[in-house]
């Protein structure tokens, strides 16, 4: 029975997912495309004269994700400015070079994975948006912290990236993060 | 052509730089409006200049809590007490167990501690359901206008708050456990054009008699005489409420209004004489406030006018038959019939400005009229022994029908962000009452960010409560008696925070805290008038973790070491805090075995407490107490099925009594099973 008991424990582990902060998440959906737009080189990022915005995440946060998903298509209707645009849901798993990315924002997972899927953005030239702030130190590029207010985190190390250019008003509303602070 | 193409291009240009410059304001008000939710939900209360506790009862429901005094019960520092009426009331920080109204319980901002006792009993078995998250402040201060709370505040929220785009909160929920306990209610929230509503509705009853005694009479409590008369057997404890609330808006204006019916058991008896089954006590609370706001540039005008009244309404059997006062016989008992109905008037104004770069400065005031607008004094015929009811309201009351009382708040504070990691919130309210006046309560507050993983807080602030009118004018009885001399208490408190953020959603929290208390009030059975009789020094420290084990869990722990001294004014003799546990330790497990089943489990620690210094009995027992939790969750249905037991191993949990009254203390409920059905819309 005790077997039956810790098996289970350890089966339905991978059917749960990690723990989120609902105002973090709807935070994350409505801040993070509208940094992406501030790119000036978003054009280069389109797929097929779209965006496309991935969501990446572990088995467990189908749910979280489809969630995160839907509340990007009630906020941006059909549009993220003047750009059309599709939301992606990528597993960790099934991550590489050829997943279509415009940008990339990535859930909770294992340093692994984070690291994957740091590695993949940085590889395509692409911005990444994590939820949790831990992993900047795995070189995702924004996170997004509900302190005293919000503040928007920039992963200093990595910004000067080729293929990443943003407009000089956001630099001065983001806070810069080196990877020994986190 | 050369001209065409300047012209195009500085089109171009002025577009990309009008698309961005639109985007970098849409984006400052994203930030601006989730910073304005996160503060008003409390999602960044370890930036707040104040120790505070926020539970969502979403979390809880999986825990099995059922209401708002179980919930608190979580809070660290926070231990619970009693009286002979059931009067329940949340000790913060074994700050005085014998003083209702340390603590201020608000109900989406709005005071409810009714004038009587100055508690809000009543409001202790809110179901969870129609609450949407508990902030619980402690230390003095409050985070509203104009309440100053002394040991702790209590915000419940309900569902009236709302924001656009997130999930709707409209449900009816049905509850059945022991003890007959039966409880239905439902939450709804509507939006008619520009006018926004929210109703909560419950009915809630129980058949709750838990087994108690020797009453008082053993002790001498109604003379020595009577000692043989002394009873034991099931203390009436049962619950009869129902409640409703309703929350308006349109455009500046609000309204939030709410009724309680509430009835309970006369539970121990007021004269310390078990009373029979049936005997009851009415504590109606009901109150609808008004409030106006309106933001102009840098200046937000915040006015609200109130109204709120409180009943105390006991009906029972006082003392048993042939009892003996002064030689005349009561051959059947002495009955009585109490009531005392008040009325609190109130209007505040508040100015917000920060128009000052880094400053937010608040400043205004709180007008408040505090009547007892009807009483009548019933008893069996204190002459004849005769048990039919007499009228006394005029010659022998048991409250003055006279009693009335105004207080006049000011308050100045400014938050200062002295720079990106410093603030400074600094502030004085001044209080003038009809009676004693508190005076001045300074307040200085600093949070030192560090980083967004270490936050330091100090914390320097003062407050005072003012006597409640049971203090202060109950008469001719046996066990009470008022004073209208009483100073308020006072306190002055020395608070250091430290909070480690591991991540978004793990933390560790350390507070040592220091309390200089005075003019306490009590009174015994053998002094039954109320006195500012003691002051006592407390110290502590609150240790709280919140975090997981695995990424499908949550747990939550905390633990509270208090110490002090508890020093009586005439004699200046020191002894231990007395009725005060040492160590408490709570926590919870919930396991999320997939998304829809979980279990959670809630432990809790409550060490033994000593006595009064006179007070020979052995020590109030420590106990230990077990909950746990099945909760199934239906997402395609939208319901909740949630199979609780509380007190699994059945531990004898006992709230101390004061001495000479029930020797073997308060007895509460042993084993319970409680079946949740919630189903959303």
């Amino acid at each position: 029975m005790i077997r039956i008991f810790l098996f289970s424990i350890l089966f339905v582990q991978v059917l749960f997912g990690y723990n989120y902060n609902s105002l973090l998440l709807k935070a994350d959906a409505t801040i993070f495309p509208k940094i992406m737009l501030m790119d000036k080189k978003i054009k280069n990022k389109l797929i097929d004269n779209k965006i496309i915005y991935t969501i990446v995440y572990d088995q467990c946060d189908y749910e979280t994700a489809i969630h995160v998903k839907e509340y990007i298509e009630n906020t941006f209707q059909k549009y993220m400015d003047r750009y059309p645009y599709k939301v992606d849901l990528a597993e960790f798993s099934h991550l590489s070079l050829a997943t279509k990315a415009s940008a990339f924002y990535v859930l909770k997972s294992s340093t692994e994975n984070i690291k994957k899927a740091a590695n993949i953005a940085r590889q395509k030239g692409i911005i990444s948006f994590s939820y949790d702030i831990n992993n900047l130190k795995y070189d995702l590029l924004f996170s997004l912290v509900i302190e005293n207010s919000t503040i928007l985190y920039l992963n200093k190390e990595y910004l000067h990236t080729n293929n990443i250019d943003f407009v000089d008003s956001l630099l001065s509303m983001v806070r810069f993060i080196g990877k020994k602070s986190i | 052509m050369k001209y065409k193409i300047n012209l195009f291009l500085l089109t171009c240009l002025t577009t990309l730089h009008l698309q961005a410059d639109d985007l970098h304001a849409s984006l400052f008000n994203d930030m601006k409006e989730f910073n304005t939710i996160a503060t008003q939900t409390k999602q960044n209360e370890h930036y707040q200049p104040y120790i505070i506790s926020v539970f969502q009862s979403k979390e809880l429901e999986y825990l099995g809590v059922s209401n708002l005094k179980e919930a608190l019960m979580l809070v660290p520092g926070v231990d619970m007490a009693t009286d002979n009426t059931n009067t329940q009331t949340p000790i913060f920080r074994g700050s005085n167990p014998s003083a209702y109204g340390q603590s201020k319980l608000l109900i989406d901002g709005v005071v409810v501690n009714n004038l009587f006792f100055d508690a809000y009993s009543e409001y202790l078995s809110m179901p969870i359901d129609m609450i949407k998250r508990i902030e619980v402040i402690r230390g003095p201060g409050s985070k509203v206008d104009g309440i100053n709370a002394y040991a702790g505040s209590i915000n419940v929220v309900t569902y009236a708050e709302d924001f656009k785009g997130f999930e709707s909160n409209n449900k009816v929920v049905f509850k059945y456990g022991s003890y007959d306990y039966g409880m239905g209610g439902f939450v709804k929230n509507f939006q008619i054009q520009k006018l926004k509503g929210h109703i909560d509705f419950y009915y809630q009853k129980d058949n709750k008699n838990i087994s108690s005694g020797p009453d008082g009479l053993a002790q001498g409590s109604l003379g020595t005489a009577n000692v043989g008369l002394s009873q034991s057997g099931d203390a009436p404890l049962w619950l009869d409420e129902y409640a409703l609330g309703v929350t308006l808006k349109y455009q500046e204006f609000s309204l939030k209004a709410r009724l309680l019916q509430h009835k309970q058991g006369s539970a121990y008896g007021i004269n310390f004489a078990l009373p029979q089954k049936n005997d009851r006590v009415k504590l109606p609370s009901y109150y609808a406030e008004l409030g106006y706001t309106k933001k102009i540039n840098d200046a937000h005008i915040d006015i609200k006018v109130g109204a709120k009244y409180d009943i105390f309404d006991s009906e029972a059997k006082l003392a048993p038959n042939n009892l003996n006062l002064s030689g005349i016989v009561f051959s059947n008992g002495i009955y009585g019939e109490h009531y005392a109905k008040q009325r609190v008037l109130y209007q505040s104004t508040y100015l917000k400005y920060k128009g000052f770069t880094n400053h937010r400065i608040t400043l205004g005031y709180r007008v408040t009229q505090e009547k007892t607008v009807a009483m009548k004094s019933k008893l069996s015929n204190l002459t004849t022994g005769d048990a039919a009811l007499v009228d006394y309201t005029d010659t022998l009351p048991f409250f003055d029908k006279d009693a009335h009382r105004n207080v006049y708040t000011f308050s100045l504070q400014d938050t200062y962000d002295i720079n990106e990691k410093l603030s400074a919130l600094y502030g004085v309210n001044y209080e003038q009452t009809s009676y004693k006046d508190a005076g001045f309560d300074p307040r200085v507050s600093l949070v030192y960010r560090q980083d967004f993983k270490n936050i330091f807080k100090a914390i320097y602030s003062t407050s005072h409560r003012n006597p409640s009118w049971q203090e202060m004018f109950t008469k001719n009885n046996h066990s009470r008696v008022g004073n209208t001399d009483l100073e308020p208490e006072k306190v002055t408190s020395y608070e250091l925070s430290y909070i480690r953020n591991f991540t978004s959603d793990s933390y560790l929290q350390s507070n040592l805290f220091y309390l200089i208390n005075k003019n306490q009030i009590y009174n015994s059975a053998a002094d039954p008038m109320y006195r500012n009789a003691a002051k006592t020094d407390i110290y502590g420290i609150e240790l709280e973790y919140k975090g997981h084990i695995f990424p499908n869990d949550e747990l939550y722990a905390n633990y509270t070491y208090i110490d002090g001294s508890y020093t009586v004014e005439d004699t200046r003799t020191n002894s231990s805090l007395p009725n005060v546990a040492h160590n408490l330790a709570k926590g919870y497990y919930i396991y999320h075995f997939n998304s829809a089943i979980s279990l959670g489990t809630t432990l809790k620690y409550v060490g033994s407490k000593e006595r009064t210094p006179t007070d020979l009995r052995p020590n109030v027992k420590a106990y230990t107490t077990l909950d746990t939790a099945l909760n199934y969750k239906n997402s395609r249905y939208n319901y909740n099925v949630n199979m609780s037991v509380k007190n699994i191993f059945d531990t004898d949990v006992r709230y101390p009594s004061p001495q000479n009254s029930y020797v073997d203390d308060y007895a509460q409920a042993r084993r319970t099973f409680l079946i949740a059905f919630k189903k959303s819309f």
